[in-house]
């Protein structure tokens, strides 16, 4: 996202008196609040495995809070990771991944494999429902906590 | 040179470490907490790896993430900061095992040095002089009541696998001895999993005084001097200073001398630090070594110039010291208030919360180490210190000033802090002599219950 958009929002959000916005995409999240106290802007990129810089706080006063996760959707949850480790789609590089986008899951459905230290470790659904979109990589770092699935669930 | 180091910490030492790698030019990998989202020590690192839930055992002590997050983030050293598993030996034979390097002594000089028993025994061989006490672990009633006679009466009941004021009870006759005894082993179980205890004898009014060692791995050991840490309160420093107003050149060298033979018995390298007590006679005796970077370390930086945090890191990459014990030059007077947030005038209870304002003091001779921001919010899961105020100048007396005058501008509101405590011990006559031990901050609190509370403009 370039300042120039920033400040573009910033502008319509002064034009029409708004006092919050916020916006996911393509694992940016920004948020930015208007308060008594004059603008608070947040830029946060989630915290990267890659070289990619972490969030310098742009902000008039302090740093303010980092965007927490959009609350899910009725009927959205997602599956994230228990561990940190290397996250694979399949048990195997020639092996056919465990899941696809529309496939039912339940809780016992080994989803993918995270591998730490040398250990290959199958990973739950732990939830019943239909895999609606794969955030992670495969073979890319994840971290603990980190959104694998997203899963319309019953 | 390393590349790039995982710092496996939190707060103002995570902080520290990440400042000195960016001036070495080494990057940096940040490991935190859910809680610790927005912490500094993340927003500063190049990287950074959530490894689990905010209760440290969830996180910054679960070994098997952090060397994940090691092994993902292509690291070769991670600096384990102080607390956590900066002392745990066996986390420092797992970064052996996976090659990756730990920035600290070896697994068995941690390992030598965190037996409290097999320490003073170590000590006791090596020369360096001991507090009086058991040979070895007290396994039974019976022998801790033999121990405490033969020894004399006020002792002090240990835990073996304790340490930095944890599990520890004084008695004064055969009563209270029987009952700390069985206390002690208790607690000790419960804290540390470890129900081993020795005894030693009760130094009434001690000076706590630690030397800084800095040991490189081709075998040079040197000291740093010394630090009198004797303002305590329940076994927690509050305050520390270097020199200490209680040494003589000459006590000072012969204490030196035995705090490097003391890292030497145990074949010590990169930084540390050998407590003694002083009584007050003039006679000193070892009581435990901390085998890592130490809470205090800015006070020795200020006074010698050497940056600790470097060479812990220069050492562990194989660089031999640059310097012999005979350049060390004690250029400064310096003084270190651990400010924490918790209320003095309620018990000292932690004061978690959001910051709402702060303003930290500047200007000649004042250093801040600080992991917090205005609108940060302090989280109730660790410890409470959340800034170090370090003054420093030509001599104790302009340190003072300077100390007292910093700690005026000293502004933080939302949470309670512990500034007034440090206030009202600057302004302390027998304090600005020098005149000191142990004893002093509780009888303080005593004397001047209740602590006043500031006027509403401050």
């Amino acid at each position: 996202m370039e300042l120039e958009q920033i400040r573009a929002i910033i502008a319509m959000m002064k034009e029409n008196d708004l006092s919050e916005f916020s916006m996911e995409q393509d694992g940016l999240k920004i948020r930015i609040k208007r308060g008594p106290e004059g603008l608070q802007q947040t830029v946060t990129l989630p915290p990267p495995v890659s070289t990619a810089p972490v969030s310098i706080p742009v902000v008039t006063g302090a740093p303010a809070i980092a965007s927490s996760s959009a609350t899910p959707a009725a009927g959205v949850e997602h599956i994230t990771s228990p561990m940190v480790g290397t996250f694979y789609r399949a048990a195997s590089p020639d092996a056919p991944p465990y899941v696809e986008v529309g496939q039912q899951v339940d809780p016992e459905t080994v989803v993918c494999i995270i591998e730490a230290m040398k250990v290959m470790n199958e990973i739950k659904a732990e939830m019943t429902g239909v895999i609606t979109e794969i955030l992670a990589e495969n073979a890319k770092p994840v971290e603990f906590g980190q959104k694998l699935f997203v899963v319309r669930v019953k | 040179m390393f590349d790039k180091i995982l710092i496996a910490n939190r707060g103002e030492i995570a902080v520290r470490i990440i400042r000195a790698c960016k001036e070495l030019g080494i990057r940096t990998l940040a490991v935190y907490s859910t809680t610790d989202a927005d912490s500094l020590h993340v927003q500063l690192a190049d990287e950074a790896i959530c490894v689990g839930e905010a209760p440290s055992k969830e996180s910054y002590l679960k070994i098997d993430r952090i060397i994940s997050a090691a092994e993902v983030g292509d690291i070769e050293a991670i600096h384990p900061g102080y607390g956590f598993l900066s002392e745990n030996a066996h986390f420092a034979e797992v970064c052996e095992n996976c090659n990756i390097k730990f920035i600290g002594p070896s697994s068995a000089a941690i390992r030598a040095m965190g037996d409290k028993v097999a320490a003073r025994e170590s000590m006791r061989k090596a020369g360096v002089p001991v507090v009086p006490g058991s040979d070895g672990p007290v396994d039974d009633e019976q022998n801790a009541l033999k121990t405490a006679r033969r020894i004399g009466y006020p002792v002090i009941v240990k835990a073996a696998g304790g340490g930095g004021g944890r599990g520890m009870r004084v008695a004064h006759n055969d009563p209270s001895l029987v009952k700390g005894y069985h206390t002690a082993r208790s607690e000790a179980e419960r804290a540390f999993g470890n129900s081993v205890v020795y005894i030693e004898k009760y130094i009434e009014n001690p000076r706590h005084i630690e030397f800084q060692i800095l040991a490189d791995r081709k075998g040079k050991t040197i000291h740093l001097g010394e630090r009198d840490c004797s303002l305590q309160r329940r076994h927690q420093k509050l305050l520390e200073e270097s020199p200490s107003p209680a040494l003589t050149n000459d006590l000072r060298k012969k204490m030196g001398k035995t705090a490097v033979k003391a890292a030497e018995a145990v074949r010590y390298t990169n930084a540390g630090t050998v407590e003694f007590l002083l009584d007050a006679k003039g006679d000193f005796y070892f009581i435990e070594m901390n085998t890592r970077v130490q809470v205090e370390h800015p006070v020795t930086e200020e006074v010698t110039g050497i940056d600790i945090v470097k060479e812990q890191i220069r050492i562990a990459a194989g660089e031999e010291l640059g310097y012999d014990q005979k350049d060390i030059q004690f250029q400064k007077a310096a003084i270190e208030c651990r400010l924490n947030a918790e209320d003095p005038f309620n018990g000292f209870q932690p004061s978690p919360g959001r910051i709402e304002f702060l303003h930290v003091p500047g200007g000649h001779g004042v250093r801040v180490d600080t992991h917090v921001y205005a609108g940060y919010n302090i989280p109730p899961h660790y410890d409470s210190l959340i800034a170090k105020l370090i003054c420093y100048g030509h001599d104790r007396r302009v340190a003072l000033d300077r100390m007292a005058r910093a700690l005026d501008e000293f502004m933080i509101r939302g949470v309670k802090t512990t500034i007034p405590l440090h206030k009202l011990i600057l302004k302390d006559p027998n304090f600005r002599r020098g005149r000191y031990s142990t004893s002093f901050v509780e009888r303080l609190l005593a004397a001047s219950q209740p602590l006043v509370p500031p006027s509403a403009e401050e």
